[in-house]
């Protein structure tokens, strides 16, 4: 009899082992259920309006509220019976922690960690959470070997944001090969296919609909919250009926008709932030995010606040061939940068074909340039220029090998920088090029002064192709979007200008009786990629 | 006097090797490297490891790291400090762009806290005891203990936002460039970081100054019959001054990174802004030239203090 019960109970042993063992390698978040039963139980309603106070809006999807956004899909408004039933269906290990990790370091990152904790707790999931520090890229985005099942990141679960400029961008990272957290499929490829292969608008929106369809079911971002993008500016600043859009990136502003009332000394000066520290930023990265890229650089084309391309800037016209595998720009005469040179077609082919060799330019750009006709064979060395890359007077032709959706949203917001003073720089070291301690540019304003890490002084240029800008002066600060110094500046009458995502800051200056913010919807989510792949390391 | 000197400073070299090594060593047991700093983790799965590897071997950090920083303290040695990582700018470049700023503020600050905290800290000891002693034991107190981001907050709020009377940040504003336009940008800066300084040499110099009025001499100065001022001053002070001189002495290089709170709350373009960000960045080139600049300072700030103590005090023999 003894006997019989030490059988069982070695038994019985080596089963729950085994149970563990098999619960340690095998990843429940590939569980769809479980994936659902997470947003379920997060009330994002709730948090928007506390912690966000207000200023954020819960999302549904990855992709924006609005054109693009297509109905029906399932909110996952906040219900823990719902979430508890799914994780039971599921067979959910509850001794197991979700390990989950982010990488800002504000004070509201941390608070949302907390609240996360607490609806997961409710429903039955344990989770911690640790800010990662070091190489957080490769933390985050370390891809398993090919074909391998076994994820290469040792994360669960990792709070990001995704800011696109083309909606392309929410998605791509999806496709096979591509993501550390969530294993491609033939179905995930196809969608993507879909999305990125059609430059006629309503199949695209009907693309965008299937896939977010796709990805309301399967979650495997489980979308939070849309953040806006607050713009304030001073009662000095008129923009007189420039538009107002999403001021991260370019788009027509209007800034030539920008008018500034006089300071109190009398200067009427418009004074902003964003101005460097060390060194200018280059423009490939964040086309739009500091004042030097945003007014001190045109593109070929401009596009609405929407940042849907509209018309020319630098160029005069443009063709796109029926079949969109073609793109001819003709550039206007007499263009010039700022130190009086010509900037011409060959200028921009040049910057194409060096951007093309630059690592971590936008994602769009690197899209764009990648699928023009020799592109790799350039990159790849096996080629001294890009084939499909043409100029004829003053025409640029571009061919392309695959078709790109967002090729002129690529060159609405892609600055040529001047060959003249660039040619021949090696492009792993463009931003440490002594080019960027005070660029010559091609935008309404040039720099006039450059004390770095004190102030930046522009003013307007006067062989600019579309007139010369109203505001005689432009001063900025070396102070950050979202640092103290924004609050103080703004207080002090000393910034007129900028935009912030910082909500904290955003009720601080709605209080100050000079200041206005005026809020825009932008692509930009917060969501929370869910490691899915079948097993974890 | 002059073997002294010598021997002091044969003795810098290798220390300033040692510490560099232990700085390098610091910065590779970070996580990361400046490659990793320079990719937004939103593009982490956009940037591929053969273009991550292609820029770590660009920069050198794909090198074991007993070969890196040979090479680094080889290039030191032959007066290449190197460039930023991040911004290719020459180190020395911006080290001596930025010091004159945190020298600035350095130099006011060590001014009026030595002027005060002498002229308050003998003033308490002359009145030790009474209720001007024990007020400004309190202050004294109050001074080293709260945060001094916390006066400055506090200064910004009230001079510059309240009663406008001074800038909120800042250095220099354009054309605005000459010494009379860029004193109200230093005061609010260089009072606040004095103001624990202050409270610092006040305690010191009352406790130096009431320790040199007990002495005999001080018995037998009066038995001369001399005057009181010149008792206190010349004889009491003189000798109270030597601990005084070795704490502001020392205080003088640490300055030079304590004032990195200071810097930041009122937007001073100073080497310690710099440092940070280059820590944060791990700019490893940048961090050790501040780093060893910084070590070189206090080193030799420690030379002078000897030599300074040895004037003062006739009773010091540098040998």
């Amino acid at each position: 009899m003894n006997k019989y019960i030490a059988g069982v109970a070695l038994a019985s042993a080596i089963q729950m082992v085994s149970t563990a063992a098999y619960a340690a390698s095998v990843n429940q978040l590939s569980d769809v259920r479980v994936r659902q039963a997470i947003a379920y139980a997060i009330d994002m309603d709730t948090i928007a309006e506390t912690l966000l106070e207000g200023k954020a809006i819960a999302a549904d999807s990855m992709i924006p509220n609005g054109a693009w956004k297509t109905e029906g899909l399932n909110k996952y408004t906040y219900n823990p019976q719902k979430a508890r039933e799914l994780l039971k269906a599921a067979g959910w290990n509850t001794s197991q922690t979700l390990d989950v990790v982010y990488y800002y370091g504000d004070q509201l990152t941390a608070d949302l960690m907390v609240a996360m904790q607490a609806y997961l707790q409710d429903v039955g999931i344990k989770m911690s959470y640790r800010k990662l520090e070091g190489d957080v890229s490769a933390q985050l985005g370390k891809l398993p070997k090919a074909g391998s099942q076994t994820s290469a990141v040792k994360w669960d679960i990792a709070y990001g944001a995704r800011a696109a400029l083309a909606l392309q961008e929410y998605y791509n990272g999806y496709q096979s090969g591509k993501s550390s957290y969530t294993a491609g499929t033939k179905e995930l490829d196809k969608l993507i296919g879909r999305i990125n292969g059609t430059v006629d608008v309503s199949a695209q929106k009907q693309a965008f609909a299937d896939f977010q369809k796709y990805e309301n079911q399967q979650l495997t971002d489980i979308p939070l919250y849309y953040q806006q993008l607050f713009i304030y500016q001073s009662d000095r600043l008129n923009r007189n009926g420039g538009a107002y859009g999403n001021e991260q990136f370019n788009y027509d502003w209007g800034i030539l008709d920008w008018t500034v009332e006089p300071d109190k000394d009398g200067k009427q000066v418009l004074y902003t932030n964003t101005a460097p520290s060390q060194f200018f930023e280059h423009p490939w990265l964040n086309p739009g995010l500091n004042v030097q890229s945003k007014v001190g650089f045109d593109h070929l084309l401009t596009a609405d606040g929407s940042l849907v391309p509209t018309k020319g800037q630098l160029a005069a016209s443009y063709q796109v061939s029926s079949d969109g595998m073609s793109l001819t720009f003709t550039m206007k005469d007499g263009l010039k940068w700022h130190d009086d040179q010509p900037l011409t077609a060959a200028d921009v082919l040049w910057s194409i074909e060096t951007a093309s060799k630059v690592p971590g330019i936008n994602a769009v750009f690197s899209s764009t340039f990648d699928a023009i006709e020799g592109a790799k064979a350039f990159v790849d060395g096996d080629a001294d220029h890009i084939s499909g890359l043409s100029v004829e007077g003053n025409k640029l032709s571009i061919k392309f090998a695959k078709l790109d959706p967002n090729m002129l949203l690529t060159f609405s917001q892609f600055a040529p920088l001047p060959k003249h003073l660039l040619e021949g720089i090696n492009t792993l070291e463009l931003q440490q090029n002594s080019y960027w301690q005070k660029p010559i540019g091609s935008g309404p304003y040039k720099i006039a002064e450059v004390q770095m890490n004190d102030y930046v002084r522009f003013t307007p240029f006067a062989d600019y192709h579309a007139g010369v800008a109203k505001i005689p002066e432009i001063v900025a600060f070396p102070s950050g979007q979202n640092d103290a110094n924004v609050l103080k500046n703004a207080a002090a009458g000393r910034l007129d200008f900028g935009f912030t995502k910082s909500v904290g800051d955003v009720n601080a200056l709605e209080a100050m009786q000079h200041m206005k913010v005026i809020a825009a919807d932008i692509p930009y989510t917060r969501s929370l990629r869910v490691n899915n792949y079948a097993k974890k390391p | 006097m002059l073997t002294f000197v010598i021997r002091r400073l044969l003795v810098v070299l290798p220390m300033l090797f040692f510490i560099s090594f232990l700085v390098y060593l610091g910065l590779e047991l970070t996580p990361g490297d400046a490659v990793s700093h320079m990719i937004n983790p939103d593009l982490a799965n956009s940037i591929s490891e053969q273009q991550l590897l292609q820029l770590r071997q660009n920069f050198g950090l794909d090198k074991p790291f007993i070969e890196r920083y040979g090479i680094w303290i080889s290039n030191v040695l032959q007066g290449d400090f190197g460039h930023s990582l991040a911004g290719g700018v020459p180190i020395a470049e911006i080290v001596f762009d930025r010091l004159p700023a945190t020298l600035e503020l350095s130099f006011v600050a060590i001014v009026f806290s030595s002027l005060f905290g002498c002229v308050l800290g003998i003033f308490s000891a002359l009145r030790q005891g009474s209720w001007s002693d024990s007020s400004l034991s309190v202050v004294g107190m109050l001074g080293i203990s709260i945060p001094e981001f916390f006066f400055g907050l506090v200064a910004l709020l009230l001079f510059a936002l309240q009663l406008n009377w001074l800038p909120v940040g800042g250095r220099l504003l354009p054309g605005y460039e000459g010494l009379w336009d860029r004193l109200p940008h230093i005061i609010l800066p260089g009072l606040v970081l004095s103001l624990m300084m202050t409270a610092g040499v006040m305690r010191y110099s009352r406790s130096a100054m009431l320790d040199s009025l007990s002495r005999e001499f001080i018995k037998t100065a009066r038995a001369k019959g001399l005057p009181q001022w010149r008792i206190i001053l010349v004889h009491g002070f003189r000798v109270a001054l030597t601990p005084v001189i070795v704490l502001i002495g020392f205080r003088l290089p640490t300055l030079i990174g304590g004032s990195v709170i200071i810097e930041q709350v009122f937007q001073w373009p100073g080497i310690g802004n710099e440092f940070i960000a280059a820590v944060r960045g791990q700019d490893y080139p940048l961090v050790m030239m501040i780093a060893l600049f910084s070590v070189l300072a206090v080193l030799i700030a420690s030379l002078i203090i000897d030599l300074l103590t040895a004037l003062v005090d006739p009773r010091i023999r540098l040998d």
